[in-house]
């Protein structure tokens, strides 16, 4: 105990000192702002500015850096929530419930709570580092393949209990979403899938494209079709932060995405990303009416972006002590470190305490600090919705359109979101969800390859599901829950099978 | 260095004009004034864009990063390092080959993007030889044997005799399919008549946590992404692949001298223009170059990495892009890794 508290003083003084916190606010405040703007996201921007860091002294650059990626998370819920653009894949959970906050007037009370759980989550995630962020990594070494793969069909049956509608429909995304994950090159064998020979096509779909379109262009193409709904956002704003009864009730689902994402974001194989999806099925499943989620529920924004907060601080624990980047933005980190001379691996934390521990430190000052900037900023937001449609979709569209370009500088892909957005609206005008698709498509890819090395390394036995004790409970879970889903809709359906809208 | 060779398919793609001008936004108010004295040469009179064919963080870009810097005070003119990914390099490379040959666009080329790459697919994007003028061979970074610390085998002979003695049984990791890494572990189960499964991942870093967890006993990895988990005693370094032993670890042997004379792999960066650059400009690419690889701080950092610094002419070069495709041409033909 006396160890963590000097480890943290150590910390603190070198976050605290004032170049290092002028860095912090400035990660934090290029984060907010590119998290905002669609498309561009953190790995784009912490590449474009990895040159001038190389003047800065390592822990200088790093807090910076880092500041920029969680300052992203928090930038991209705004615009999750604004114009129903989910920027990562993180943030796609936060349109459902918190778009339709936004719809209702209560734009303002979903971003100070999505601010304030972020915060909270921040805190919490930051002293689980601190405090036994090495002994967790142990974790990380017991899954493998086999559990990473069983842990994905965990996140396929969330999909299904995220669902508003039909289930069947459900299924039906979650497989498109799957098929779409299998467009480009195969890892396994190196040969194209897919792609009809179109060269744009053989690394993939990018999550943005599919994402940008399924969510943001559909929903202009939606809101052109009826503009009454955005006038009623428009004449009523209502309150802009959350008062005492929406903090009551957003406590609990605060303390338990924080949880859930903090679990989550240190497995390296990219735990994180069900993190939200795992929160608001949480929230969903224990809500006294669950018909609620989807419509507007506060529950349904503050679990979800706590966990992607939560997921985000702590994904930096593997990073710092096995040396092992979880995600692409982690990847970038040990780039930059790299480039400043401190070679990654599980060494980081002793040999270089001072950045180990002042980054730790710097990330709750961070978390501080976003609180700073967005809460002030809500307002500004808000104001936004104001703006007469006519003059905002436009704008939206041209964000996108730079956005997305941005990413991979490919006029294809700017085409790409403008197929995906028709698509989208036809999909919302069957009754079909995009959310589910869209977490099939993160997932597919994830399980596709987990499974095929899980029985390669098995050499095609599929016992070894059941033999790893944590892979084969990972899977009485996802039974349980998938049953628990089904129970209801199946009874419901013997009565009248084609009530559902 | 995660992704180490970054896969036949890239975890990140990023670039785009965005990044460009704030890039360039940003370094406009660095302080860099060295190249004042050069203003009457002619060549560069603007900034030159360093296409990098992986993702950013790689270690490809690492060297490029530490070298763009470096070249742009001598040159006068900014270096500016522009991410280009997808196909395992192929499309930043054949950016640089269909670019205008003024030198105003290079590439960072690799031993995937100017040897394995035109082996590997039969649809080829770009001739390595005719498409490319070859500026210099900047640094050699030596891959590595590692092991799980808990595998009974401690030395290459041991390796070898327990993968005879259980055919099939063993697995070895790599960063992907088709990669420098991935083509080293076939070449060392054809030189030692070996059978291992391969195990291809996405990048150096998600294979390296299957290796240090035992999921996977052996990988082949570069030896800079290795190296930390070598010193922290989470895997053990069996043998590095190049002909000499590396400077960072002299205590290692060499594949070769432990019992497959005659075995070498590694990894390579080069800078290439496009096929037609007058020579001039060329000879301005290459001084810079090899001025920034006697940069003290440059040489520091490369060390740090377990690169070693080369910077050859681009004669050399030529012979080398060359001596390399003969190298892997059997091994790839061997290894059955062709694509359409």
């Amino acid at each position: 105990m006396s160890d963590l508290v000097s480890n943290l003083g150590l910390g603190f003084s070198i976050a605290l000192s004032l170049q290092n916190l002028a860095l912090c606010f400035l990660g934090c405040l290029v984060g907010t702002l590119i998290g905002v703007l669609p498309g561009v996201g953190p790995i784009a921007t912490i590449a474009m500015l990895l040159p001038i860091t190389f003047g800065l002294d390592p822990v200088g650059a790093l807090i910076m850096l880092a500041g920029i990626y969680y300052g992203a998370q928090y930038g991209g819920s705004t615009t999750a929530i604004l114009v129903n653009i989910p920027g990562e894949a993180t943030s796609v959970i936060t349109t459902l419930d918190g778009h339709q906050m936004a719809r209702q007037g209560r734009a303002g009370i979903a971003l100070g709570i999505a601010a304030i759980g972020s915060f909270c989550a921040g805190t919490v995630a930051t002293m689980l580092i601190a405090a036994i962020g090495a002994p967790l990594t142990r974790l990380a070494l017991v899954f493998g393949p086999a559990e990473y793969f069983a842990l994905m069909v965990m996140g396929l049956v969330f999909a299904v209990v995220l669902a508003r509608g039909s289930i069947l429909k459900a299924v039906a995304m979650i497989l498109v979403g799957i098929l779409l994950a299998t467009v480009g090159t195969d890892l396994e064998t190196g040969q194209e899938r897919l792609t009809f020979g179109f060269a744009f096509l053989t690394d993939g779909i990018d999550f943005s494209v599919l994402a940008m379109g399924l969510f943001g262009i559909a929903e202009i193409l939606r809101n052109l079709d009826h503009t009454e709904t955005r006038d009623v956002v428009r004449q009523h704003i209502g309150r802009l932060l959350p008062g005492r009864e929406d903090l009551r009730q957003a406590a609990g689902p605060i303390l338990r995405g924080t949880a859930i994402g903090s679990m989550l974001g240190i497995l390296p194989g990219n735990g994180a990303v069900l993190g939200p999806f795992a929160a608001y099925t949480v929230e969903k499943r224990i809500a006294r009416d669950p018909s609620r989620f989807g419509r507007g529920a506060i529950e349904g924004v503050a679990g979800p972006e706590s966990a992607n907060n939560a997921g985000a601080q702590t994904s930096f624990i593997p990073l710092l002590t096995l040396g092992i980047p979880p995600n692409a933005v982690m990847a970038l980190m040990v780039g930059a470190m790299t480039i400043h001379g401190i070679v990654p691996g599980p060494g980081v934390m002793t040999k270089n305490p001072n950045l180990f521990w002042g980054m730790i430190a710097s990330m709750w000052l961070g978390n501080l600090m976003l609180l700073v900037i967005n809460l002030p900023l809500v307002g500004v937001w808000v104001r936004l919705l104001k703006v007469p449609y006519r003059l905002m979709f436009p704008a939206i569209l041209m964000f996108c359109a730079i956005g997305i370009y941005s990413i991979n500088a490919l006029p294809t892909d700017v085409m790409l979101i403008g197929v995906f957005g028709l698509i989208g609206y036809v999909l919302i005008k069957f009754g079909f969800e995009p959310a589910p698709l869209l977490l099939g498509f993160v997932l597919g890819k994830l399980m596709e390859e987990y499974l095929r090395r899980a029985l390669t390394l098995s050499r095609g036995d599929a016992m070894v599901f059941l033999e790893r004790p944590i892979c084969a409970g990972l899977f009485a879970i996802s039974i349980i829950m998938l049953v628990a889903a089904l129970m209801p809709s199946l009874r419901r359906s013997r009565d009248d099978v084609f009530s559902e809208a | 260095m995660v992704d180490g060779m970054p896969g036949r398919r890239a975890l990140v793609r990023r670039r785009g004009f965005l990044g460009l001008t704030l890039a360039g936004a940003c370094l406009a108010a660095l302080p860099f004034t060295a190249g004042a004295a050069r203003a009457q040469a002619t060549f560069p009179t603007r900034p030159i864009t360093l296409i990098v064919p992986f993702a950013a963080g790689g270690s490809t870009d690492v060297v490029a990063r530490l070298v763009a810097q470096k070249m742009s005070e001598s040159l006068g003119q900014q270096v500016v390092v522009e991410n280009v990914v997808g196909a395992g390099g192929n499309v930043g490379a054949s950016r640089v080959a269909k670019a205008d040959p003024d030198g105003y666009a290079i590439l960072m080329g690799t031993v995937a993007t100017h040897a394995l790459n035109p082996l590997i697919l039969k649809r080829k994007p770009y001739d390595p030889i005719a498409d490319f003028a070859p500026v210099s061979l900047l640094a050699v970074v030596p891959n590595v044997l590692v092991v799980n610390p808990n595998l009974s085998a401690k030395t290459v002979p041991e390796l070898i005799a327990l993968l005879k003695a259980e055919p099939g049984k063993y697995n070895y990791a790599s960063s992907g399919n088709g990669t420098p890494l991935h083509l080293s572990g076939e070449l060392f189960k054809s030189m030692a008549g070996v059978q291992m499964q391969h195990i291809p991942y996405r990048g150096a870093g998600p294979a390296l946590n299957d290796v240090v967890a035992g999921q996977v006993p052996i990988m082949f990895d570069n030896l800079p992404s290795s190296s930390e988990f070598i010193r922290a005693g989470t895997l053990r370094g069996v043998a590095v692949t190049t002909k000499e032993r590396a400077p960072s670890f002299p205590d290692m042997p060499t594949i070769a001298e432990a019992g497959l004379p005659g075995y070498e792999t590694y990894t390579w960066n080069a800078l290439f223009a496009p096929a037609k650059t007058p020579r001039p400009v060329i000879d301005a690419l290459n001084a810079a170059a090899l001025k920034a690889l006697k940069d003290p701080t440059v040489i520091e950092r490369m060390q740090a990495f377990s690169a070693t610094i080369v910077g050859s002419s681009p004669e050399t070069l030529a012979d080398h892009v060359k001596a390399e495709a003969a190298k892997w041409a059997p091994v790839v033909k061997e290894a059955g890794v062709q694509t359409e």
